[in-house]
């Protein structure tokens, strides 16, 4: 750096820094809104006046929220579908790409065509409804955990990063004996544990977050993942407007919280595991996105 | 048949490759290549009873019934003009941010604006969705902000002129910090030394950013231009299914909302089956065609 900087430098440096901070602001507060506003008191909320900080305090939205066995029976079901989900994946996407890093295996070429293929085509949202039905797997665990859970894309990404693993290692271990799923268990998988960690991080996150699959596929409420759950609260209910909602007003009018209480204690409920890990989550992801970029 | 003999014998002895990639394989196989295989539908009336394959031939039918169906060709401009408008609004935004990222001094304050912009981008579609709702309401924020400038309170969901506007920049909004990661990857590896012999040659910050920086993040700009450009029709439909509604389907409404719609909840599979044929059709020659293109200008290309 010259110590002499330009007048017009240091106005760029100034006016990048606010840019900056709005961009935090942007980013940061519709998340701090919707705390404060899931804790406010509901004429405010009817006045519009909350910004970060709640006005009052109401936990009534919670109460109603944790009153309700659907959101229990969401998160259960998220975290298993998630766990599920995320274990299957990291188990066949290993077992199936170690093979593909040995130069003599005799399937080696069959499979790297069998699984390109599927980068390119695919049978769509339809025939994949169809098959599910077909196999009776509609409404069921299986059909959220199992279909995505072996892709292409993160067969190769392993596949490279066990070619980085110096092939002495295994040599040396057939010399004293191992097998091949002996070597992949005590040598390969111990190696790659930031791959693997990163992986079970996607995994966790994207099934967490998704929800279309489940809508899909799932007719059975008492499955749903706890995205539908609050779809539902978001969409279905609707608090504010139609009929027959009389009822229901009075009821939250009487407990003095208003249906904004709800979603947004809902909404929160829903992020909080991800705002838990989410210092740790990011310098992952950031790590995540660079073993594909290497590879893509 | 000496040599299925010495490949019978090259099984046995990996026969434990052979079973590590079995589970694999059959998932890939019954979850990708079986839908693959029931494609055939389009081109059938499909019965149940019958089977996928029992089920009589109808030819082009369905293609030529969406054709000639007048949602047809309003799900695809919808689908066009989002993905095109995406691009051109969505495509520049992380590469300038990225830009300005590079030109932050401080690097305790980089990071940490780092780490806060990359926050949306975990944060599920639906919660996005319900927060965007309430922000959107006649008493929302959006209109608070509008009031300061005079304006009357609007609907935004309800406006089909609003649509396109809040789709994009909510997408803007969640993708703009984490879309950043591969620019500023590809600007680390720029030499130190050679911001030393700009600022010995004179050069301003623009005219370095420009002939350092650029060129550093050209290869990365263009093979996320390619992907981009042949994932033009695949616009987040998940994201459209819960922002729009019966009153802006004549700018929302996409492929894949359509063939959620008609095929899932309408059971029309055959028809469905076609459009969504076509659509991957068309993916396919988008994505061929642009790394054609990317290879005769620029030498790049993903294969």
């Amino acid at each position: 750096m010259v110590g002499k900087e330009s007048v017009g430098s240091r106005i760029f440096d100034l006016v990048n820094m606010v840019l900056m901070l709005l961009l935090c602001v942007a980013m940061l507060y519709p998340f701090l809104n919707v705390i404060a506003t899931s804790l406010s008191n509901s004429e405010h909320i009817l006045r519009g006046d909350i910004t970060i900080f709640p006005k009052g305090f109401n936990i009534g939205g919670y109460k109603y929220i944790l009153k309700d066995p659907f959101l229990y029976s969401g998160y259960a079901h998220s975290i298993i579908y998630a766990i599920g989900s995320t274990l299957f994946m990291l188990t066949f996407t290993s077992l199936m790409a170690y093979p593909l890093t040995i130069p003599d295996f005799v399937a080696k070429k069959f499979l790297s065509i069998f699984l390109v293929i599927t980068m390119f085509f695919s049978g769509g949202l339809i025939p994949s409804y169809l098959l599910a039905r077909s196999l009776h797997l509609l409404d069921t665990y299986w059909i959220i955990i199992i279909p995505g859970c072996v892709s292409a894309f993160n067969v190769f990404l392993f596949r490279s990063f066990y070619q980085t693993i110096p092939a002495d290692l295994r040599e040396s271990a057939v010399i004293d004996g191992a097998n091949d799923i002996q070597i992949l268990v005590k040598i390969m998988l111990p190696l790659s544990k930031p791959l693997l960690a990163t992986f079970a991080l996607f995994g966790i996150v994207g099934s967490w977050n998704s929800w279309f699959e489940a809508l899909v596929y799932l007719q059975d409420e008492n499955k749903y993942p706890l995205q539908l759950i609050l779809r539902k609260y978001l969409f279905s209910i609707s608090f504010d407007s139609g009929t027959g909602t009389e009822v229901m007003q009075a009821m939250l009018s009487q407990m003095n919280i208003s249906s904004k209480n709800i979603q947004m204690a809902i909404v929160v409920v829903v992020m909080f595991p991800i705002m838990v890990i989410y210092p740790f989550l990011q310098k992952y992801f950031v790590k995540g996105v660079m073993i594909g970029a290497v590879k893509g | 048949m000496v040599s299925s003999h010495k490949l019978i014998k090259a099984c046995w002895k990996q026969r434990y490759f052979l079973l590590m990639v079995l589970p694999g394989f059959l998932i890939v196989l019954v979850f990708s290549y079986f839908p693959m295989y029931g494609i055939q539908i389009a081109f059938k009336k499909y019965s149940a009873v019958r089977g996928m394959w029992g089920s009589d031939w109808v030819g082009f039918k369905y293609f030529v019934l969406f054709f000639q169906d007048p949602m047809a060709m309003r799900v695809l401009k919808n689908t066009l003009l989002l993905g095109v408008y995406s691009l051109l609004w969505g495509f520049p935004a992380p590469i300038i941010l990225a830009l300005l990222f590079n030109e932050l001094k401080r690097p305790v304050f980089k990071k940490v604006v780092q780490t806060i912009s990359y926050l949306p981008h975990f944060i599920s579609t639906v919660i996005i969705i319900g927060i965007l709702r309430t922000f959107t309401e006649r008493d929302g924020l959006f209109n608070q902000i509008a009031a300061w400038f005079g304006s009357e309170p609007i609907v935004f969901l309800s406006e089909p002129e609003w649509f396109r506007t809040i789709f994009i920049s909510s997408n803007i909004w969640q993708g703009i910090g984490f879309g950043t990661i591969l620019y500023l990857a590809a600007l680390s590896s720029v030499d130190p030394t050679l911001y030393d012999v700009a600022n010995i040659d004179g050069a301003n910050r623009w005219k370095k950013v420009l002939n350092i920086n650029w060129p550093h993040i050209k290869p990365t700009t263009i093979i996320l231009l390619i992907l981009s450009l042949s994932g033009i029709l695949g616009t987040d439909f998940q994201k459209i299914l819960l922002l729009y509604n019966p009153d802006t389907y004549e700018v929302a409404d996409v492929i894949g909302t359509y063939l959620y719609r008609e095929g899932i909840m309408g059971s029309r599979f055959e028809y469905t089956t076609a459009i969504g044929l076509f659509q991957s059709f068309v993916a396919f020659i988008l994505l061929v065609g642009a790394n054609m293109l990317s290879r005769k200008v620029s030498d790049t290309s993903i294969w």
